[in-house]
């Protein structure tokens, strides 16, 4: 199990052997994330571990003001990878979400969390990505294409039903 | 006058007295030298400034050397701190001077000595065993001024004061706010007299050098900045732990800044620090760095840079593969991969 112990235990001798150095690394990595997330939290998300387990976070968003998404609060489950700086973390909405970029299990088709990983990238600028795509689906790489091309064809109609199922389900 | 002083302030010391005889006794020799290389400079700053009337006082003592002599080790309860480390850094002269003893012969030592704290550490340390002595009772005197400052507030807070400026000086601005003038009275005078008589040719020094220093007809007043600059920093390293702790810690901080400025401290990557070898190395052109291990976990999957997602130059990371199939040769590898990019 890879808790905050098991991390900063490592974390002396790991830099000769990879193996040893990608454990260490993720959990280093991940705590001084944690703390700047709580030196300097982004507005209107926050983040952080479930329970004990370093690489299992819980993320919050907040539906913004002017999009129909507007007064919910969406739960989402952040997976961290063991070898973390180099693969993405894993992000899936747990609360339901009319989104053409958000399938029904919670998959999020975000760029930046598959091919365009980077690992200069941080959970701060994940979320930051995730607190677009509410303004700014992306249609032309949905998820859910009878959403995408509602949004393209009658966008009242999607804004509608995006505030219904905000209603519904993320209060 | 002198004996006033050490009648106000030597008495919360009395106890360190004996140690301090002890030493003085010890350092005989010095302090023949010392006192003659004071007389001298008496004479020389009688000549150059108006004379107050503590200064003859003590030009007079400076001629007539055994009384000096005691005075001054009594004196050196009132003033130890200052005392001491100008016993230090006259043993340096006197060891080291040019024989024309000339006052700007003198500065010119003093400005060297202070130059580089560490230099004139290591001389002073590896010249006559007095001053290494006078060192090694620096740490003790200055505690029992701590416990004892009731008697010797005043003539600490001058020290202080001394040290304040000094530390300013050495940041090189910030402009120092001495404390209230009215405080120093005729024991600091004294003492200040004596103990600046190294520091005399030291403001029109400054004078000249940086243009800042109030160049005035009084080789020093309460409220002169510059005026303890000549006092060597062996004291500040040696006898004020808080002191030095102060000292080291802003050199830290300010190399480390300069650092942060020019490279990251650590890799973005795996939040490890970057050593020497990973600091100098600069895989892509888009000045992203990163340490060399995570460099060759990026080579083994997509070889991308982090910052600019471009891949890694190809010759670079053929490079890279070559080398590192033996496991532990990230050495070479860095080596190759920074003569590549500089190349």
């Amino acid at each position: 199990m890879n808790s905050a112990g098991t991390s900063t235990g490592v974390g002396g001798g790991g830099r000769s052997w990879p193996s040893r150095t990608s454990l260490s690394a993720s959990g280093k990595r991940i705590q001084k994330e944690l703390a700047e997330l709580h030196l300097d939290p982004p507005p209107e998300c926050s983040a952080g571990p479930k329970g004990d387990n370093l690489y299992n976070w819980v993320a919050t968003l907040i539906g913004f003001p002017g999009t129909p998404y507007q007064g919910g609060i969406y739960f989402l489950d952040i997976t961290f990878p063991i070898d973390y700086p180099f693969k993405p973390p894993k992000v899936v909405f747990k609360t339901r979400i009319y989104h053409c970029n958000v399938d029904s299990a919670g998959n999020v088709s975000l760029d930046i969390l598959k091919d365009g990983w980077s690992p200069a990238l941080t959970i701060l600028k994940v979320l930051l990505a995730l607190r677009s795509i509410f303004t700014n689906p992306d249609p032309y790489k949905p998820l859910i294409p009878g959403i995408a091309h509602l949004y393209l064809a009658d966008r009242a109609k999607h804004d509608e039903l995006a505030a219904e199922w905000t209603l519904r389900f993320a209060r | 006058m002198a004996y006033d002083s050490i009648a106000n302030a030597s008495i919360p010391t009395a106890a360190n007295a004996k140690d301090f005889a002890k030493k003085k006794r010890a350092n005989r020799s010095a302090k023949l030298k010392q006192s003659k290389l004071d007389a001298r400079r008496e004479q020389w700053l009688s000549q150059v400034k108006n004379k107050g009337s503590k200064e003859e006082m003590n030009g007079g003592g400076g001629m007539h050397v055994p009384r000096n002599e005691r005075e001054r080790s009594m004196e050196n309860f009132v003033i130890n701190p200052r005392r001491e480390d100008n016993d230090g850094s006259m043993n340096h002269y006197s060891d080291s001077d040019s024989p024309s003893n000339s006052p700007t012969s003198h500065s010119s030592s003093v400005l060297g000595s202070n130059a580089s704290g560490t230099n004139f550490t290591g001389s002073s340390s590896s010249r006559s065993s007095s001053s290494s002595s006078s060192v090694g009772c620096y740490s003790g005197t200055i505690s029992e001024d701590d416990d004892g400052d009731d008697g010797c507030s005043d003539d600490w807070e001058a020290v202080a004061d001394a040290l304040a400026a000094t530390d300013d000086k050495q940041e090189q601005h910030n402009p120092v706010s001495e404390s209230s003038p009215e405080r120093e009275h005729v024991t600091q005078l004294d003492s200040h007299q004596e103990s600046t008589n190294i520091s005399k040719p030291n403001p029109i020094c400054v004078g000249m050098a940086v243009h800042r220093a109030p160049v005035s007809s009084r080789a020093w007043r309460p409220d002169d900045a510059f005026r303890p600059q000549s006092l060597p920093n062996l004291l500040k390293q040696h006898s004020f732990p808080m002191n030095s702790d102060r000292h080291y810690g802003r050199g830290g901080t300010a190399w480390a800044c300069k650092n942060v400025v020019s490279a990251p401290t650590a890799c973005p990557i795996c939040c490890e620090d970057l050593d020497l070898t990973d600091s100098s190395f600069l895989p892509c052109s888009c000045g992203f760095r990163l340490c060399l291990f995570c460099h060759k976990r990026i080579l083994e999957e997509d070889g991308r840079c982090p910052g600019c997602r471009k891949q890694y130059d190809f010759d670079d990371a053929v490079e890279g593969e070559a080398t590192l199939d033996g496991g532990c040769l990230t050495v070479r590898l860095a080596r190759s991969c920074s003569m590549i990019t500089r190349s």
